[in-house]
């Protein structure tokens, strides 16, 4: 961690000087590989805040939002209803392109760092993450569907919100770490880190990262969805031999 | 220690896993049906998907069947060319079964189709089995025989055409019926990811007068026969077949059938049936009581296309 930090501030020292602060990022880990012993892992966002001369001084202290997407997808909502004595499924929304994993770590409560339609702009926050489409001036209108998806996706631990994990190693130094739970989707992320003063966005990096399965647990997927005959037939003779051996193993004639 | 499922993407402790296979294993040993009907909701309420539930437990009923079915073929209690018809019309079934899964599955109404029919024809079977079994231990604790039926007494199913001869089982039927309840059993079990040994049993008894010692090896010739194509047809299809869970299943199970077969033996005809039958009776009911109580979260969140 030392090495990184050492070497984000390397590259602080090769960015050019500018007026505004300028924004250093980068990830304990650009791949996180997924073995069968998974129960879940964890990446730390580290940052600097490069100043110089020219650079304005802040009346308010600087707050970082790091947030970690999780790959896009159609989502649907469904609400049960009672027909005839029974629950079942009746009205649905769809939730086009929405993030199946979304972290979101702060220095200080949502609410303090930024004031709404500075956060609606930038999709940023439970509140202001748009569910039709892309970010509006306006802060997003909320149905009973997006609550329930924002409640669920938040139980299944896929949504989080940590309000003062972002800590300052030092005046422009800091570090957030971010859980992956065990059920953490596959694919590509994109890790964004925004810097704000006084409800003012400064500066802004995005990364991306990948979590991928595991050598044995990828071909295993490659097998069943590319040559899904095949796995197939494989299973069924694996099934089979499982059930031959315990035949002959418990033979009691 | 936990082990990660590469299809249903999630970690289960390996020993959660082996346990219900065995626990499964044992009660299917010792009651002789396969035992799908408990282990499938068991998965789901523990946080698999039902599509990869009910496409992994196919799995692990094709090793449970295999190994009964080679223990039937030695002692010869196994009429092939029944087996062979109930297979083939299984195999129809479970391919509409299969189908009607995908288009449920993208309705969002999946969920539901498959607690109704688990009430429908566990909460039917259970009771049936049941009553059967207090009117047979009444009966005998009288002294009093049960009527049986005479031999040439075959009812409505006896006036269908179409029919042929089965030596093994000594029986000249209409092929109707046979198809038919194959066909049932084979949608049934793709749908439901059961073997449905459970139907499948009193309905060759009681329903085309199979002999009760033949009765098992064929109806487990059916149900390998059916269960290895619906898995195939799920990881072609569906792609939801996690063979590590299915393989962990399997281990568990086939040990577990072992001892379970070993305390079956030992307990009378009639206890075994009450008792199987207040099993099915009791999952029946665990998927009514679901259905009919106001569920604490109305909402539910799933990918489009499924999953």
């Amino acid at each position: 961690m030392i090495a990184r930090a050492l070497l984000i501030a390397g590259l602080a020292c090769l960015a050019t000087a500018a007026r505004a602060e300028t924004l250093v990022t980068a990830l304990s880990t650009e791949r996180v590989s997924i073995e069968s012993n998974f129960t879940g892992s964890g990446v730390v966002v580290f940052g600097t805040i490069e100043r110089d001369e020219q650079t304005v001084a802040r009346a308010a202290p600087y707050e970082i939002v790091v947030t970690l997407t999780g790959p896009l997808r159609t989502m649907v909502a469904r609400r049960k209803e009672r027909v005839a004595g029974i629950w079942i499924n009746r009205e649905a929304r769809q939730l086009p392109r929405v993030p199946t994993f979304l972290a979101i770590a702060t220095t200080a409560p949502m609410a303090d760092v930024a004031g709404n339609p500075v956060r609606a702009r930038q999709g940023l926050g439970f509140d202001m993450l748009p569910t039709r489409g892309l970010p509006d001036a306006l802060p997003p209108v909320r149905t009973d569907f997006d609550a329930a998806f924002f409640r669920l996706m938040q139980k299944e631990n896929l949504f989080d919100l940590d309000e003062g994990a972002v800590e300052f190693l030092s005046p422009h130094l800091f570090r957030a770490p971010i859980a992956l739970p065990a059920n953490v989707p596959i694919g590509w992320y994109t890790a964004t880190v925004y810097l704000f003063s006084g409800g003012v966005l400064l500066a802004k990096t995005t990364q991306d990262f990948s979590i991928l399965k595991g050598g044995f647990e990828q071909a295993i997927t490659d097998l069943a969805h590319q040559q899904p005959a095949l796995y197939g037939l494989a299973t069924v003779i694996v099934a089979c031999f499982t059930g031959w051996l315990a035949g002959v193993a418990f033979r009691r004639d | 220690m936990d082990l990660y499922l590469p299809i249903a993407e999630m970690p289960m402790n390996v020993f959660l896993l082996l346990g219900m296979g065995a626990a499964i294993g044992f009660l299917s040993g010792m009651f002789g049906v396969g035992g799908g009907f408990l282990l499938t909701p068991l998965l789901i309420f523990s946080g698999v998907s039902p599509a990869v539930a009910v496409a992994s437990v196919s799995s692990q009923i094709v090793a449970n069947s295999a190994s009964g079915v080679l223990a039937y073929l030695r002692k010869k209690t196994v009429d092939l060319k029944l087996g062979l018809y109930l297979t083939l019309s299984g195999i129809v079934g479970s391919s509409i079964g299969v189908w009607i899964y995908g288009v449920l599955r993208g309705l969002g109404q999946l969920d539901v189709v498959i607690a109704l029919c688990y009430v429908a024809f566990l909460g039917t079977i259970g009771l049936l089995m049941a009553v059967e079994a207090v009117r047979a231990m009444l009966a005998q604790r009288r002294g009093t025989p049960l009527p049986v039926r005479r031999p040439g007494q075959h009812g409505w199913v006896a006036g269908l055409p179409l029919r042929v001869r089965f030596h093994r089982s000594r029986l000249y039927i209409s092929v109707l019926p046979v198809i038919g309840l194959g066909a049932i059993i084979g949608f049934l079990g793709a749908l439901l990811g059961i073997g449905g040994g459970f139907i499948m049993v009193p309905a060759l008894i009681y329903l085309l007068r199979v002999p009760t010692a033949i009765v098992i090896g064929t109806t487990l010739m059916q149900t390998l026969g059916t269960m290895a194509f619906t898995t195939f047809m799920q990881s072609a299809s569906n792609q939801t077949v996690d063979v590590i869970l299915g393989l962990t299943l399997m281990v568990g199970g086939v040990v577990g059938a072992q001892f379970g077969a070993r305390v079956g033996q030992s307990l009378r005809g009639e206890t075994l049936r009450l008792l199987l039958g207040l099993l099915v009776l009791a999952v029946g009911l665990r998927f009514a009581v679901d259905l009919v109580v106001r569920p604490d979260e109305l909402y539910s969140v799933s990918r489009m296309g499924g999953g």
